[in-house]
């Protein structure tokens, strides 16, 4: 058999055995919406910590951070600094969130956000503009996917046909199973994605440099300065990276999916004890990394698409059969975080959109049958996005993790203090996201100020922060005492 | 929250943060990593030791109360 048809053969069955393991939770048993969307709630440790890290080693993981090597050098590492930095914050935030959603019933982030400010128009708002970052989010997994089976099939098979097949697997185990087909897939799909990094990124080096000592020496001797901060990049330097970290470990957490996710935990002591080990998994990304600098070193032509730095490498240095093994379990990493991510968009969509406005009436039992068919409206609309209009989205997805984090300020200080006030939510939040939008789609991105390059989201958040206090409390009527804060 | 709780939470954004200028060079290559990539992976472990610290804290406290 030739290369192409063995890694081709080999991916797909990865595709189509993650998909039956996804089916088989959702087999023999009517789910309702609670057991289909937060599992029940009653994940312990492990299937709480495989949904938890599933989601964070995405397509982006494993091919961003190997292309974000390549071309950019020592801005990299920024991706090792703030998952650790985020479990700090989810430490305190998951375990408080989680009884709250317990004893109200809340599925999603926007519910938690009309239990915290009594308001349906504020937690309408925070649905769209949710709905409005994750599908580009989603769409990007789509899009690592075709990538990848297009170099697994060495050009021969176009992306297209092998994303509408992948995509509509995914779509029908998170019909069938919900949260549950998630969690057993991650589990496979974390496996052998941490076997194919690790295995490459200390391969890689080892064996063409010696050591990864070796391999640093080469590229500093080659590209002096690359290593450290600013790279190959002209302005993301010290303060770029500095005000980065806060946004992306403040920002982490405040994805409306993780909050979907933090409710399918038995008890909050689960959600401790994730978040104490999840920071020690964040080490699995340095070894893509290895790999985006090892192809730097090896790789003769320059890459037009840097993202294709893990495969390109993989696909010229080893036979067909372990391209097929990577791809398989880059498929899964976009596979399986899509399952996630389109779960609960479609959460939000039902919960949160569909059933408080138009569909009012909808009896509360046949809602899961509205979030499955927005389940598959979603996908088809990812899909076409990524089929026929690449690029609309790009713009989405640059503001998606500065835009998510503007929710910080009015969940974190909800929760934790007394005086924050609707009206200053809404100020802070709509603030924040139109200066995330101007700064970002401005090209201002990082933002030049007395000599330094902040991120444009952490500019954001600062006056987003601001203008929230100072609303809130302006605002504040010490009469109307509705806040249950534990701790 | 005690002090000892609020410099265990704070300490893995001082060092992973706070220090970045400090630790922007490539060498001494330590563990066969650029130093800024030891610095965060370094960091990695500060956070996995606080977190673990601040639990034992808190599931003493729980027993207490």
């Amino acid at each position: 058999m030739s290369n192409e048809t063995v890694s081709l053969l080999i991916i797909f069955l990865f595709i189509i055995g993650a998909t039956i393991v996804g089916l088989i939770p959702g087999m023999n048993k009517k789910m309702n919406l609670e057991e289909w969307a937060v599992g029940g709630r009653n994940f312990g440790r492990w299937l709480n910590w495989f949904i938890l890290a599933g989601e964070i080693y995405t397509a982006f993981a494993f091919l961003g951070a190997s292309g974000w090597a390549y071309s950019r050098g020592g801005p990299t590492f920024y991706i090792l600094g703030y998952g650790a930095l985020a479990y700090v914050v989810g430490y305190y935030l998951l375990p408080t969130i989680s009884p709250i959603g317990r004893k109200h019933g809340l599925m999603t982030q926007p519910d938690l956000i009309e239990h915290l400010y009594e308001s349906k128009i504020l937690s309408l708002l925070t649905a769209i503009i949710g709905v409005a970052f994750l599908l580009p989010y989603l769409q990007l997994q789509l899009t690592g996917l075709g990538l990848i089976i297009e170099a697994c099939s060495y050009g021969q098979l176009t992306r297209i046909p092998a994303m509408l097949i992948a995509f509509i697997l995914v779509a029908s185990f998170v019909y069938l199973s919900g949260l549950k087909g998630v969690a057993s897939t991650a589990v496979l799909k974390d496996i052998l994605l941490m076997i194919a990094v690790v295995f490459f990124g200390l391969y890689l080096p080892i064996h063409y440099f010696g050591s990864l000592g070796g391999m640093f020496e080469a590229l500093e001797t080659a590209k002096p300065g690359f290593l450290a901060l600013p790279g190959g990049t002209k302005n993301f330097d010290v303060s770029w990276v500095m005000s980065t970290l806060v946004v992306t470990s403040l920002g982490f957490y405040m994805w409306p999916h993780f909050t979907t996710n933090s409710f399918s935990a038995r008890n909050p002591d689960v959600l401790r004890h994730n978040a104490i080990y999840l920071p020690l998994y964040q080490i699995c990304l340095l070894f893509p990394m290895l790999v985006g600098f090892a192809a730097l070193l090896l790789l003769e032509a320059p890459l037009k698409t840097p993202d294709m730095a893990f495969m390109t490498i993989v696909q010229q240095l080893f036979p067909g059969w372990t391209l097929g093994l990577v791809g398989g379990a880059g498929a899964l990493a976009c596979m399986i975080p899509a399952a996630d991510l389109l779960l609960s968009t479609s959460m939000l969509f039902t919960r949160n959109i569909y059933s408080k406005t138009i569909g009012k009436n909808t009896d509360p039992n046949s809602l899961i049958n509205v979030a499955r068919i927005a389940v598959l409206g979603l996908t088809t609309i990812a899909l076409c996005l990524a089929i026929f209009l690449p690029n609309m989205l790009v713009n989405l997805l640059l503001t998606g993790y500065s835009g998510v984090t503007q929710f910080f300020p009015m969940i974190v200080l909800g929760l934790y203090w007394k005086k924050s006030t609707k009206l200053g939510a809404y100020a802070g939040l709509i603030i924040g996201e139109i200066l995330v939008f101007t700064l970002i789609l401005g090209k201002m991105d990082p933002l030049p100020f007395a000599g330094m390059n902040l991120n444009a989201g952490f500019v954001a958040l600062l006056i987003n922060l601001i203008v929230f206090i100072l609303i809130s409390l302006s605002t504040y009527t010490p009469v109307k005492t509705k806040k249950e804060v534990p701790l | 929250m005690n002090t000892l709780k609020i410099i265990l939470t704070l300490l893995p954004f001082v060092w992973t943060i706070g220090m970045i200028p400090f630790a922007n060079k490539v060498h001494p290559i330590v563990l066969g990593l650029p130093f800024l990539a030891f610095w965060f992976v370094a960091g990695i472990f500060l956070a996995f030791v606080c977190l673990q610290a601040i639990y034992f804290i808190d599931s003493k406290h729980r027993q207490d109360s």
